[in-house]
C-alpha cells in the first residue's frame, strides 16, 4: 500500500537523487522493474549495471539517470528504511510509485499535488490516516498540506 | 534589473533556447525532460568557460545557486539570471523568499512546489520539450513552453457566479456591471480560491478572474481541479489595474510604449510583481483627473458606459457577455 506523508517530514531524504549517486547499487540498475521504469521515463536501454544507452546523451552511466527515475528506484530497492522526497518525481512517474506500492508498503513525502490519475487507487495519508480512492478525494485533501 | 534576456546553451547533443523576462520564472513538468541536464550545463560554463565544451551566449551572467551557503553566495551576485535546481529546500523558506523580493537578479527555479510565499506570473512557468525546430543529426533541440497556456480563457457557458480574487476596486467594479442572474463574489485573496471552488456543486459552472501576475503558486490546484471535470473558466489578466491601462481610456503614448514591452520599464529592485508597478502606473497617470485611481473602490466615473465598455473590452469576446456597461450607473452605485 501506499502511504504518504504530505509536507515536511523530519530526516525525510528532500534530495533524493544525491542519495543515489552515492547509495546504489549494481543489480539495482539491471533489476527487471528498474530497466522498465527506465526504458518509459528517460527511454533509455540499460545495457549493463555501469552504461545505459540514452538516445538523447549517448552512453550514460546510472548517475545521469533521471531524478525522477533515481527515486522510483530508491524506492523500489533501498532498505534502509528511508523516506524519499517523491516530489523529485514528475507526474509521468506517479504509476511506477502506485506499482511499488502494489508489491511492497511504500511510505513517501510529497509537497506538491502529484498527479495519480483518475483512480482507482488506495493511499493512506498519513497526515490524518485516511485512505483515499480516486482524484476527487485526493484532491479534497491534498492542498490542505502542501 | 529590467530587460529581456535571450539564453541560447548547447553542448554537441543538446541544445536549449529560451528567453526570460521576469524576475522569477519556474520550470517544472516530467521527469527526464532535461531540466537538471540544462543547469549541469550552465554549470560547468559557469566554473570552466569555454574549456567545458559548453558553448553558452547571453547578455548577463548565468549562475547555478545551491548548497548550504547559497545566502552567503548570493550576496556577490548581481545582475544575473541565478538558476537553482529541483531539491533544494532553501528556495521553501522565508529568508529565500525575501532575498528574491526586490533583488538585483531574476531567479529560474527548477520546482514543482507551488512556493506560496513567492509572487510569480502564471506567463513564467514553463514546461521543457523537444522543439520541432531542426538541430542536427546528433543534436537535439529543446524550448521552453507555457505550462498552463491552454487553460487560460477557456470558457464555460452561463456560468452562474463569477469568482473574483480581489476584494476591493475590481471588485467593486465587476459586481456592479455582472448581468441579471449571475452572482458575483470576492474570493477575499488567490489563496481562498482553491478551496471555494471546491467547495461548489461540482456541476456549479464559475468564471474567476484574478491577477495573473501573481497567480503562478495557485495555478496547479487550479488546473488540477479543472482536469477533474469542473466547469472552470480561468480569466488571467496581469492585474485590474492592467486592463485599465490596457483599455486605452487614458488615450497616453507613453502607456502604451510601456504596455508593449514592460519588462523594459519595470525594476526587479523596486517591485517584486508587476503588478505593484501598473498600479502605481496608473494611480500616477490619474493623479489630478476626473479618473483619478484608488485602491479601496472604483470611482464611479469608471462606471460610465464608454469607459466601462471599454475596460470590459479587454477580455476575451465571449467574457465580455458576462457584463452589461449599459446598467444605469446611478442606480449601481451603491
Amino acid at each position: 500500500m501506499l502511504k504518504v506523508f504530505l509536507g515536511d517530514l523530519k530526516d525525510e531524504i528532500y534530495n533524493p537523487p544525491i542519495y543515489f549517486d552515492n547509495q546504489y547499487e549494481d543489480e539495482w540498475i539491471t533489476d527487471a522493474l528498474s530497466r522498465q521504469m527506465i526504458l518509459d521515463i528517460d527511454k533509455s536501454d540499460v545495457i549493463s549495471s555501469h552504461i545505459i544507452e540514452s538516445p538523447y546523451l549517448g552512453a550514460i552511466t546510472p548517475k545521469e539517470l533521471s531524478g525522477g527515475v533515481k527515486t522510483l528506484i530508491l524506492m523500489a530497492n533501498d532498505e534502509s528504511g528511508s523516506i524519499f522526497n517523491a516530489t523529485a518525481c514528475g507526474d509521468n512517474c506517479a504509476k511506477w510509485i502506485l506499482e511499488i506500492a502494489n508489491r511492497k508498503d511504500l511510505i513517501i513525502t510529497l509537497h506538491h499535488g502529484m498527479r495519480f490519475g483518475e483512480g482507482p487507487f488506495e493511499i493512506m495519508i498519513l497526515n490524518t490516516g485516511r485512505v483515499v480512492h480516486n482524484r476527487q478525494e485526493w484532491l479534497d485533501v491534498v492542498y490542505d498540506y502542501v | 534589473m529590467k530587460g529581456l534576456y535571450e539564453v541560447n546553451i548547447q553542448n554537441k547533443r543538446i541544445r536549449y533556447q529560451f528567453t526570460i523576462k521576469r524576475n522569477i520564472t519556474i520550470i517544472r513538468g516530467d521527469s527526464a525532460t532535461g531540466k537538471t541536464k540544462l543547469l549541469e550545463m550552465i554549470e560547468a560554463f559557469s566554473r570552466e568557460g569555454r574549456s567545458s565544451g559548453v558553448e553558452l551566449k547571453c547578455d548577463v551572467p548565468c549562475v547555478v545557486l545551491h548548497g548550504g551557503d547559497w545566502k552567503q553566495r548570493l550576496d556577490y551576485i548581481h545582475n544575473s539570471l541565478v538558476f537553482i535546481d529541483e531539491c533544494n529546500s532553501f528556495i521553501r523558506q522565508e529568508a529565500f523568499a525575501s532575498e528574491v523580493k526586490y533583488s538585483d537578479n531574476y531567479f529560474i527555479l527548477v520546482t514543482r512546489d507551488d512556493l506560496p510565499n513567492l509572487s510569480y506570473s502564471v506567463e513564467e512557468i514553463y514546461g521543457i520539450r523537444l522543439s520541432k525546430q531542426y538541430a542536427g543529426l546528433k543534436q537535439t533541440y529543446n524550448e521552453l513552453y507555457h505550462l498552463y497556456g491552454e487553460y487560460e480563457n477557456v470558457f464555460v457557458e452561463q456560468p452562474k457566479k463569477l469568482l473574483v480574487e480581489d476584494s476591493n476596486s475590481g471588485y467593486d467594479f465587476f459586481r456592479k456591471l455582472i448581468v441579471k442572474g449571475i452572482s458575483c463574489d470576492t474570493a477575499r485573496g488567490k489563496s481562498n480560491i482553491y478551496r471555494i471552488l471546491l467547495q461548489n456543486k461540482s456541476d456549479e459552472k464559475c468564471a474567476v478572474v484574478a491577477d495573473g501576475a501573481a497567480f503562478g503558486s495557485e495555478m496547479e490546484r487550479i488546473i488540477q481541479l479543472i482536469e477533474s471535470g469542473r466547469a472552470i473558466a480561468l480569466y488571467l489578466p496581469e492585474s485590474f489595474e492592467w486592463m485599465i491601462l490596457k483599455s486605452d481610456i487614458l488615450d497616453d503614448k507613453e502607456t502604451r510604449d510601456i504596455l508593449s514591452h514592460p519588462e523594459d520599464y519595470i525594476e526587479s529592485e523596486k517591485y517584486s510583481s508587476w503588478e505593484q508597478y501598473f498600479t502605481k502606473l496608473l494611480i500616477s497617470k490619474t493623479v489630478g483627473t476626473y479618473l483619478k485611481y484608488q485602491k479601496d473602490f472604483i470611482n464611479k466615473n469608471y462606471l460610465q458606459e464608454k469607459i466601462a465598455r471599454q475596460i470590459i473590452d479587454v477580455f476575451p469576446d465571449r467574457m465580455q457577455k458576462l457584463f452589461v456597461p449599459e446598467k444605469n450607473v446611478e442606480s449601481l452605485s451603491d
